[in-house]
């Protein structure tokens, strides 16, 4: 790896979350002393600390009890302390991970057949043009509540919204890659005897995927972010029910150690959308790799 | 195109010596504004097993002739029959290969399946395929590449790979445009001695497209010159030396030189007006 100056690329990383994780904790209690400089926003009312949302974490994951004392592991506290609430972090997080995966591979699946198919057939694209420049222009997220109403506020309306903000993204660059195959490319193979059928399996699908990757790291914030959307709207559980909870008691630690859990969520889903590309797309790098 | 389906009927191989008949053939290009025509009444025939040479400056619509017997894209007039049945453009006839002037392997797949690609779709069984796959790799010069992607390989062997992935399926009408445009002159010499060694075996009908006369002589039976465009035929070539050649050999007779005096003046005249036009 390059050095820039005499801090590496992790040395400057480690600087600047030290930098802002000391200013979280201790910039306002500056205030005082220098009430010029540090704005109203630091209030912990608003936006917490590190220590007590890392307290607040251990609470609410049953780790300790709420006196701070460690439950043990094996001394029946901690699951005793987890069948009290249905609605605990390792629930809430296990839940709207369930209903991000299902929002996700649906829509993922169901966006790049539409967009192939349509991609592939100029007619139907071309009946169908004006619905999809319509419907795309509608704020997916907006139809959120009436997912809500129409499914209930179980996970099937959260798959649902979750589906439906992804469907549409996965759709139009599945669409445009279908649209933009080198000529070359399925006229070569169809001169070495492919059908239509091959042609569409060994080389529509497999140009077509480098746009569809394009668009599933966004798809997975969308998924999420549909997830928690629904869950704010009506539900029982999950890790957007857990915010608006602690919302409502006015508890700023306890959203975030909700936000730090989807941002971490989101990171690990982000990784593995990353991980699965550089294999499947591992064509594409060879030559810089080396 | 069946791998398998090598060999014509004798029925067919002994009525028709013609395999394809080029008539009258027109090629008109739409652009928003003008109307480019690429290809003006074009009239020959090539013979079972004859290796003809298209030669031509660039811009005469030579692949453009191609693509039209290849069935890419349709004439605007005049047809084109192939063992005396009409070519559909948009219907690819069976037994026709085509290796691209401009570079088509599939950059997912490695050198080994690119090659493969013709068998697997076929059916052709992975032993078999493999089998087949590394003798083609070997008579390309591309040992130690089987796994690399396209990227990773210079011009000339993305080139050769692309000739091998054309005549692994062996295709009995061969159509090739420049296949050897980015090769260095030795490479080329030596994919000229491949080549005329598979023909002599395999005893395909060529037209391949080039604008090196020293390639065209060495290779061909015949060589059509076309003139700048719209393209025409402006002049037809016997080229008579004995076979089977040597591409190094040949070069050296008289007569080759002789013949290259020759062609070399009607050539220029059309390059000269290919560049005013
Ligand atoms: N798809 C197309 N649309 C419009 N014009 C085209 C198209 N294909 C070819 N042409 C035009 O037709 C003419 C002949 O093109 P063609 O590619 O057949 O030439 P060529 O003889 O193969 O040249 P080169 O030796 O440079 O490959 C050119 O003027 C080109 O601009
Ligand atoms: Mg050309």
């Amino acid at each position: 790896m390059k050095r820039y100056g005499t801090l590496g690329t992790v040395g400057w990383q480690v600087l600047i979350c030290a930098i802002v994780l000391s200013v979280w904790q201790w910039g306002y209690d500056l205030r005082a002393k220098l009430p010029w400089l540090v704005p109203d926003l630091l209030d912990p009312y608003f936006i917490s600390k590190p220590s007590m949302i890392f307290d607040n974490f251990l609470i609410q994951s049953c780790l300790t009890s709420k006196l701070g004392v460690f439950n043990g592991w094996f001394n029946g506290e901690f699951a005793k302390c987890l069948a009290r609430n249905e609605n605990n972090l390792w629930a809430a997080t296990a839940i709207t991970l369930k209903n991000t995966f299902f929002g996700f591979v649906t829509g993922v699946v169901s966006g790049f057949v539409a967009g192939l198919i349509l991609g592939r057939s100029d007619r139907l694209s071309a009946i169908f043009q004006p619905f999809i420049t319509a419907v795309n222009s509608i704020p997916r997220i907006a139809l959120a509540p009436i997912i809500v109403l129409a499914f209930g506020i179980g996970d099937m309306s959260k798959i649902v919204t979750s589906w439906i903000v992804v469907v549409f993204l996965v759709f139009f660059n599945t669409f445009e890659g279908a649209r933009s195959i080198d000529e070359g490319f399925t006229n070569a193979a169809r001169l070495l005897g492919a059908s239509e059928w091959q042609i569409t399996r060994t080389v529509v699908v497999p140009s077509t995927m480098a746009w569809v990757f394009a668009s599933l790291t966004p798809a997975i914030s969308f998924a999420l972010i549909g997830v928690i959307v629904g869950e704010f709207i009506g539900a029982e559980r999950g890790i957007g029910r857990l915010i608006i909870e602690s919302e409502a008691r006015g508890e700023a630690s306890g959203m975030m150690v909700a936000v730090v859990v989807l941002m971490l969520v989101g990171v690990v889903l982000s990784a593995i959308i990353w991980r699965l590309q550089a294999y499947l797309l591992r064509w594409q790098r060879q030559r810089s790799a080396e | 195109m069946s791998a398998l389906e090598t060999s014509v009927p004798t029925s067919l191989r002994a009525s028709a010596d013609r395999r394809v008949e080029v008539k009258g053939l027109s090629k008109s290009f739409q652009l928003a504004r003008t109307t480019i025509e690429a290809v003006r009444d074009v009239t020959f025939d090539v013979r079972r097993g004859e290796f003809v040479a298209l030669l031509g400056p660039s811009g005469s619509g030579k692949s453009t002739v191609l693509n039209m017997i290849a069935s890419l894209i349709r004439p605007t007039g005049g047809e084109i029959l192939i063992d005396g049945k009409r070519v559909v453009a948009g219907k690819a006839t069976p037994d026709v290969g085509y290796v691209f002037q401009r570079d088509t392997l599939f950059p997912w797949r490695t050198v080994a399946d690119n090659i493969g690609y013709g068998l697997e779709l076929s059916g052709v069984p992975a032993q078999e395929r493999k089998a087949r796959i590394a003798e083609c790799v070997a008579q390309a010069g591309l040992k130690g590449f089987e796994s690399a992607y396209p990227s990773a390989l210079s011009g000339g062997m993305r080139q050769r790979a692309a000739l091998m992935r054309t005549l692994i399926v062996e295709p009995q009408i061969l159509l090739m445009d420049e296949p050897f445009g980015a090769l260095d002159t030795h490479t080329k010499i030596d994919m000229h001695e491949v080549l005329l060694r598979i023909w002599e075996r395999e005893q395909q009908t060529v037209l391949f497209v080039t604008h090196d006369l020293g390639e065209a002589l060495t290779l061909a039976d015949r060589i059509i010159l076309f003139s700048a465009r719209p393209g025409r035929i402006k002049d037809m070539f016997t080229v008579d030396f004995d076979r089977p050649r040597d591409a190094v050999k040949v070069r050296e007779t008289p007569h080759y030189a002789e013949l290259f005096q020759h062609i070399w003046h009607s050539l220029g005249e059309e390059f000269v007006k290919g560049r005013s036009a």
